[in-house]
């Protein structure tokens, strides 16, 4: 049955039934025979049986019977009935009382228990809902928590078996309520038997918590905590089924994003391995190439008896000198690579005329380019950019390195810049025989050489991922526009947004005017 | 000056006898030290003409010995260091290193380092100002304030001048954002880098023939900016 506090307004509600049909009999005690007023008096009985449980009823049925006696059977206005034929009617309304309240009683337990099924189906259904659209363990976590605590009035904690040790272990929390032997007992002995322990359960229920293990396929992933809001009060059985159903979808759900992401971490160190054993090969093809050639030169200068010439003494140590700066360049990119890649790259953004870094990279690649004309395009008006200078440097020496060597020497290679709404777009364009259609997006991929079997020796492929990975943490683009087998155009967008702090253009050009 | 003594710290044994055969065929006298303690002590106990010091000594950090060696002698030091260090350079640049090499560098490099340096050392910091020609037909009148390029007067602002005349005081030095915002706009600027940039390349289109190419006003990327005092004598030695 409810608790005394549910019932005290039925009862109040059954006696105003009882006052009222006794109030109407005595308005009309006059042209009423004393049955009439016991078919009243009935009538409110049932009322109230219709409306409430079996005690307000019997109550209401009781009090319909003392004030019938009372008031409308003589003699008047005492307990007491001459009449035999009144214990009948006394009889009947007890009967219908009784009939009444417990339909009534039947007909709640079966609408409660009807609500009761509903919300548990809507709450599996909603945890399970939410579970599916976590996107990791700790957002399932979360959402998890969110659905006990509402289930139990509680508060509830996740242990993952791996942060959870034995109970003994100094890894569990010491935090309340796990600091209560009762709770860890209850723990432990949920843990070892894989059933609920604690509050509300029949295993260790004084502990103040109660414990249910996350039971999952193979084993158990995890320990659930819940701690009651109201300890004195336990979950009634259809409440704790609802919560055990919870957590084996829990459990399940954490089990298979546990595996999912194993497997995810497998798969990851497959194709980092896959791709350091690239790395390597590669890297031992490129740097060994220069390095055989230094090493041939050198020793044969060394070696040389008297026989080579000026020149050809010329010829070696310019090839020596160049064959270095190729490794050197390498050795630059091989490095800013693994900043790009582990996440490092730091980038001091300063703002800057994009001819400043430019230049510095036409410098740097002035013996490489010596075969290709290159003209710059950079309107006199185009804005600062903020971006880290050694690693824009870095990005143009790579496109400029790669539209020499990809071109026939002595084609032209132009370099422009343009504004656009928010943004600088650069482009590097060169004359050579572009990049094949569909492959626009490949070139950007580690390794991607244009033609590995005809083109040895000619880079580790990094040059344009590295550009990407530079460009990409300056919050730009890079692509190849689609040049229909004119060349190749490499776009890169450098986002500006405002204006470089207290410099101000009306300053610089006033005072440009002034003095001319 | 006669065979000027040149002090070399450096722990690297190849890159010692790079610098050691190339500095004695170029008619230097060369002492050399494999740590900063050794370095120190032949700083102070040989007194040379000018240090070349590794930045990545095993036994000191280079900022130390960078004040240590300032304390020891007058001599102009040479830093000479990895490329992506050039927080490091900045900072030992503005602790009072003159200059600085990134490895690899070439002979011609070094040596042009170490003639530059050398000059301004033996040069009082106050020498009279007289009309200096640089490269591509410039010259710079001190006296009369004037810039000609080609014959014909280039009509800088007030700040364009007061920067290119800090360059050409220092011209084959590189000069850090930091100095030369300190003594083109004042202390309160040093951190208005963009400024700098913004003069410079009005700069380099009033005197370079092709601003994206410069000859004479060269971007020391990271660092600062140096006047180049002559133009680069072949492709190969530019870099």
């Amino acid at each position: 049955m409810k608790t005394d506090r549910t019932t005290v307004p039925e009862y109040l509600a059954a006696a105003g039934v009882v006052a009222v049909a006794t109030a109407v009999c005595l308005a009309l005690r006059a042209r009423f025979a004393p049955i009439d007023v016991a078919m009243v008096l009935l009538a409110g009985v049932v009322l109230v049986g219709a409306r409430y449980r079996k005690g307000p009823s019997l109550f209401a049925a009781l009090l319909s019977i003392l004030t019938f006696d009372f008031l409308f059977v003589p003699p008047y206005y005492r307990l007491n009935a001459n009449d035999s034929g009144y214990y009948l009617t006394f009889g009947v309304m007890l009967v219908v009382a009784l009939t009444m309240g417990r339909l009534t009683t039947r007909v709640r337990e079966q609408r409660e228990a009807a609500a009761e099924r509903e919300r548990h189906t809507a709450a599996l259904y909603a945890l399970d809902r939410d579970l599916a659209a976590a996107p990791d363990t700790d957002s399932l976590l979360t959402a998890a928590l969110g659905h006990l605590n509402k289930e139990t009035s509680g508060e509830t904690t996740v242990l993952l078996a791996d942060t959870l040790g034995s109970v003994g272990d100094p890894c569990w929390p010491h935090d309340p309520p796990f600091d209560q032997p009762d709770v860890r007992i209850a723990g432990t002995w949920a843990l070892e038997h894989t059933e609920p322990a604690g509050w509300s359960t029949e295993n260790c229920a004084d502990a103040a918590a109660l414990l249910l293990p996350l039971r999952g396929t193979s084993q158990t992933v995890g320990l659930v905590v819940i701690r009651p809001a109201d300890p004195g009060t336990p979950l009634s059985p259809e409440r704790l089924g609802t919560v055990r159903n919870l957590v084996d979808i829990i459990a399940d759900a954490v089990e298979r994003r546990q595996l999912a992401e194993r497997n995810e971490r497998v798969r990851v160190e497959i194709e980092a391995e896959r791709l350091r054993t690239a790395l390597l090969s590669s890297l031992s093809h490129d740097l060994r190439t220069p390095l055989a050639s230094i090493e041939g030169s050198a020793s044969a200068l060394l070696d040389d008896p008297g026989q080579f010439g000026i020149e050809d003494r010329h010829d070696l140590l310019e090839g020596i000198l160049a064959e270095s700066r190729r490794m050197s360049r390498l050795v630059t990119n091989l490095l800013n690579m693994i900043r790009v890649e582990s996440g490092e790259l730091s980038v001091q953004r300063s703002w800057q005329p994009l001819e400043e870094p430019l230049g510095v990279a036409l410098l740097r690649m002035d013996e490489p380019l010596r075969e290709h004309p290159v003209t710059t395009d950079l309107p006199s008006d185009l804005p600062l950019v903020p971006v880290d200078e050694l690693l824009l440097e870095q990005v143009f020496v790579n496109l400029l390195e790669n539209a020499a060597r990809h071109t026939p020497a002595g084609t032209p290679i132009t370099v422009r810049a343009w504004q656009e709404p928010g943004e600088v777009v650069v482009e590097v364009g060169d004359q050579g025989p572009g990049i094949p259609p569909g492959e626009e997006e490949a070139v950007f991929g580690r390794f991607y050489r244009a033609d590995p079997a005809a083109d040895p020796g000619t880079g580790a492929g990094l040059g344009l991922t590295i550009c990407r990975g530079i460009v990409t943490a300056h919050g730009g683009r890079i692509w190849i526009e689609p040049s229909h087998g004119q060349g190749t155009r490499v776009r890169l967008s450098l986002p500006v947004r405002g204006v470089a702090a207290g410099l101000d253009p009306v300053e610089v050009a006033g005072e440009a005017q002034d003095h001319a | 000056m006669p065979n000027p003594l040149i002090l070399v710290v450096e722990d690297e044994p190849h890159m010692r006898r790079f610098l050691r055969t190339t500095l004695r065929a170029n008619g230097y006298h060369v002492v050399e030290a494999a740590t900063a303690r050794e370095g120190l002590m032949q700083a102070g106990g040989r007194n040379p003409d000018l240090v070349l010091l590794d930045l990545g000594l095993p036994d000191r950090d280079g900022r130390e010995v960078t004040r240590e060696l300032r304390r020891a002698t007058r001599a102009p030091i040479i830093v000479v260091s990895a490329r992506g260090q050039e927080h490091e350079k900045v900072a030992l640049l503005d602790l009072g290193a003159d200059d600085y090499l990134t490895k690899p560098f070439g002979a011609a490099e070094l040596l042009a380092r170490i003639r530059v340096a050398l000059r301004h050392s033996a040069q009082p910091p106050d020498a009279l100002e007289e009309p200096v020609f640089l490269a591509g037909g410039i010259m710079v009148d001190a006296i009369r304030r004037q810039v000609i390029r080609d014959g014909e007067e280039i009509h800088l602002t007030p700040t364009e001048y007061k920067l290119l005349a800090t360059l050409v005081r220092q011209v084959g030095r590189v000069l850090t954002h930091r100095q030369l915002l300190q003594e083109v706009w004042g202390a309160n600027y040093t951190g208005q880098t963009h400024y700098l940039r913004v003069y410079m390349a009005q700069l380099r289109h009033k005197l370079e023939a092709d601003p994206t190419r410069p000859r004479l006003l060269i971007t020391e990327p990271g660092i600062g900016y140096r006047l180049r005092e002559e133009p680069a004598r072949s492709r190969i030695d530019s870099r």
